[in-house]
């Protein structure tokens, strides 16, 4: 079988770094407590508009704003993402090909250039488009790729939460050594994720605004804190759509090619 | 019935995107055929998408063009074929229709088709002509052509097959671009462009190596040159043409290694035969990216019978490179070059570009050429330049 299935979606439990949404449960072991998080953030598809406001260390900001659709759940997913503004940016179209047991595979589709290219996994550190985020955290990764370890109970903003230490097993390529997560103990929602490189702190995803969509109680607020560079990206989700219909031939080239 | 109408109505949708662009260059140095010191041109794009029902797409986009130096047409009429030497001054730059259902996408009408992998050089991409006005800077033409892709999985195939040819748009004779010797005879140019259709297939794969493989059979966008010793007169015409080639993607470590080449046949054996092939090394880094690369050829078949105007052979036995870092969200930075490997003519080219708010960006941009008369860039050393555009975007 080829390395490369953008055709099949395969069922897996998957953690999804960028957009973990969740639900309840008594477990108490970390690996339980992410997969049961997973569990009720699962939905066959999603779809959402997000405005992205970058504020840079000068609070210089710039906005933009995407569609983001995605079809199946977590790591065995397929995901596009679109700008629609502003006008220079608009048409760019990122793919994603999520796989359960290695890192994803990603193209980025330039109009102006007419052409896709290839985001190669030493080049997935790169922040996404002017963006806090980087094309790494634009994955979703199963929690079989980890380690997770119960570190300690915490609040967070007044919440209480599991903190969870989560590595990458040996052979995942990820820019990141460790990363802390922070997952509400009231609705298995993840509040917080630091990525760390070895020991120095270089991103912070803060998950706000939590309503419930359809049975998923979802962030609808995600600020992603670049501390290296001291920029921070706020994303709006408006709009969100659980188990719309879509069809996997919106999930390939020739789909992020296309306008609509 | 109206009722009928307006779910339909609803059912559509509608995107558009453009932009106004000004661009000033400016010459300090003359050329033998021209005197001019500056050129102004301006640029009104305007692109329109319409989805009249689930699969089906119309894309549309226009260009509205002026400028001083007379590069553009000064009669308003609507351009479809660009086929003329001047830019038209209305261009239909792109009108074509889309269906797609399942793995299969068919698209007719006048269309970008871009092959092969490479920056800088594609010799695989034989659909794509250019407006070469300005050589150092040239910019994609449509074609009319007919497309059907079948995607499956990890492989893509591509078949291509456009009724009527699209030559590139060369410089003009009297302008800066064309370097004629000071003591060659003035010959007038006959310009033949030919009639027929041309077809081209290409299969790739997009595994963890990336690969393809592309046959063309078709004309030479570029034109070659003979002189018809009956008529007294150059005469320019497009050698019909077979490329085969490929290219392939293989990310290592450090770098993604990325290759293509393709060799070029002629029926014709007034024209030489040749390899093109790149090979081209490329990273990001935070907030850097590096392109590095060599562009070869191998002349597999000399006849020393024509002349041609190949920008991509001449960039062949040439060091390739570009970068560029983006200073923060709004500024960046870029940096191209191309060297000769026998030193005999480099380009260099900065840019730094600054976006102002949501709709406004200004580029400004040094190009320097240096080399010998006798060499592809080297012939422009007078053609260093500076630039400055502004741009709209809506």
């Amino acid at each position: 079988m080829s390395r490369f299935e953008i055709g099949r979606i395969r069922p897996i439990r998957p953690i999804c770094i960028l957009f973990l949404f969740v639900g309840s449960a008594a477990a108490q072991d970390a690996r339980a407590i992410v997969e049961e998080a997973q569990k009720r953030a699962t939905s066959e598809s999603q779809r959402y508009e997000g405005t992205l406001r970058v504020i840079d260390a000068k609070n210089k900001i710039t906005e933009k704003r995407w569609q983001f659709d995605r079809l199946g759940s977590h790591g065995a997913s397929k995901s596009v993402l679109k700008f629609t503004a502003p006008a220079e940016v608009k048409g760019v179209a990122l793919l994603v090909v999520n796989h359960p047991d290695r890192s994803s595979d990603q193209w980025m589709w330039t109009p102006a250039i007419a052409r896709e290219r290839r985001i190669a996994m030493q080049d997935r550190a790169g922040r996404f488009f002017g963006t806090d985020f980087s094309f790494e955290d634009l994955e979703e990764r199963d929690t079989r790729q980890f380690d997770f370890r119960l570190l300690a109970e915490e609040n967070l903003d007044g919440a209480a939460c599991w903190k969870i230490e989560s590595r990458p097993r040996q052979g995942k390529i990820s820019q990141y050594t460790h990363s802390y997560l922070w997952i509400r103990k009231e609705n298995y929602v993840v509040a917080q994720i630091e990525h760390y490189k070895k020991t120095q702190l270089v991103r912070r995803a803060r998950y706000l605004d939590v309503k419930n969509v359809r049975g998923i109680w979802t962030p609808h607020t995600i600020e992603m804190h670049d501390l290296q560079r001291n920029s921070r990206t706020v994303l709006k989700i408006e709009q969100l759509q659980y188990n719309v219909p879509m069809n996997e031939s919106d999930f390939t080239f020739q789909a992020i090619r296309r306008e609509f | 019935m109206p009722f009928l109408f307006a779910l339909l109505f609803l059912a559509q949708d509608y995107s558009h995107r453009g932009f106004v662009e000004t661009r000033t260059a400016l010459y300090p140095q003359a050329a033998s055929n021209d005197a001019s010191h500056a050129v102004g041109e301006a640029l009104l794009r305007h692109e329109s998408f319409y989805q009249p029902f689930e699969g089906v797409e119309v894309a549309g986009a226009v260009d509205v063009r002026m400028d001083t130096h007379h590069q553009t047409e000064r009669q308003w009429r609507i351009d479809w074929r660009d086929r003329t030497l001047q830019r038209p001054a209305l261009s239909l730059r792109r009108f074509s229709g889309q269906i797609h259902r399942g793995p299969l996408t068919i698209e007719a009408g006048k269309q970008f088709v871009r092959w092969g992998r490479t920056d800088v050089v594609n010799p695989t991409d034989r659909f794509a002509p250019r407006d070469f006005m300005t050589v150092v800077d040239s910019e994609f033409l449509g074609i009319a052509a007919m497309r059907a892709t079948y995607e499956r999985g990890a492989n893509t195939l591509d078949v291509v097959w456009s009724p009527w040819f699209t030559p590139s748009r060369i410089p003009l004779p009297n302008q800066r671009w064309i370097v004629t010797p000071p003591d060659a005879p003035v010959l007038p140019v006959e310009r033949s462009v030919p009639r027929g259709s041309q077809a081209g297939v290409r299969w790739s794969h997009a595994g963890f190596v990336e690969f393809a493989a592309a046959y063309y059979s078709g004309f030479d966008h570029l034109p070659s040159f003979g002189v018809d010793a009956s008529s007294a007169a150059i005469r320019q015409f497009y050698p019909r043409t077979h490329m085969a080639g490929g290219d392939v993607a293989l990310p290592a470590k450090w770098f993604t290694v990325k290759a293509e080449a393709g060799y070029f046949s002629f029926p014709d054996d007034r024209i030489d035969e040749y390899v093109l092939y790149v090979v081209q090394l490329e990273r990001q880094s935070g907030e850097w990216f590096f392109i590095g690369g060599y562009g070869g050829e191998i002349v597999t078949r000399r006849s020393g019978q024509s002349t041609n105007f190949n920008p991509e052979r001449g960039k062949t036995r040439t060091v390739l490179a570009r970068a560029g870092y983006t200073i923060d969200v709004n500024r960046s930075v870029a940096l191209e070059a191309a060297v000769r490997q026998n030193l005999d003519g480099a380009w260099i080219r900065g840019e730094y570009s600054q976006a102002i708010g949501q709709h406004w960006r200004w580029t400004a941009g040094l190009s320097l050429i240096r080399g010998e008369p006798s060499d592809f860039l080297g012939q422009y050393r007078r053609n260093s330049h500076a630039s400055i555009a502004v741009r709209y975007s809506f």
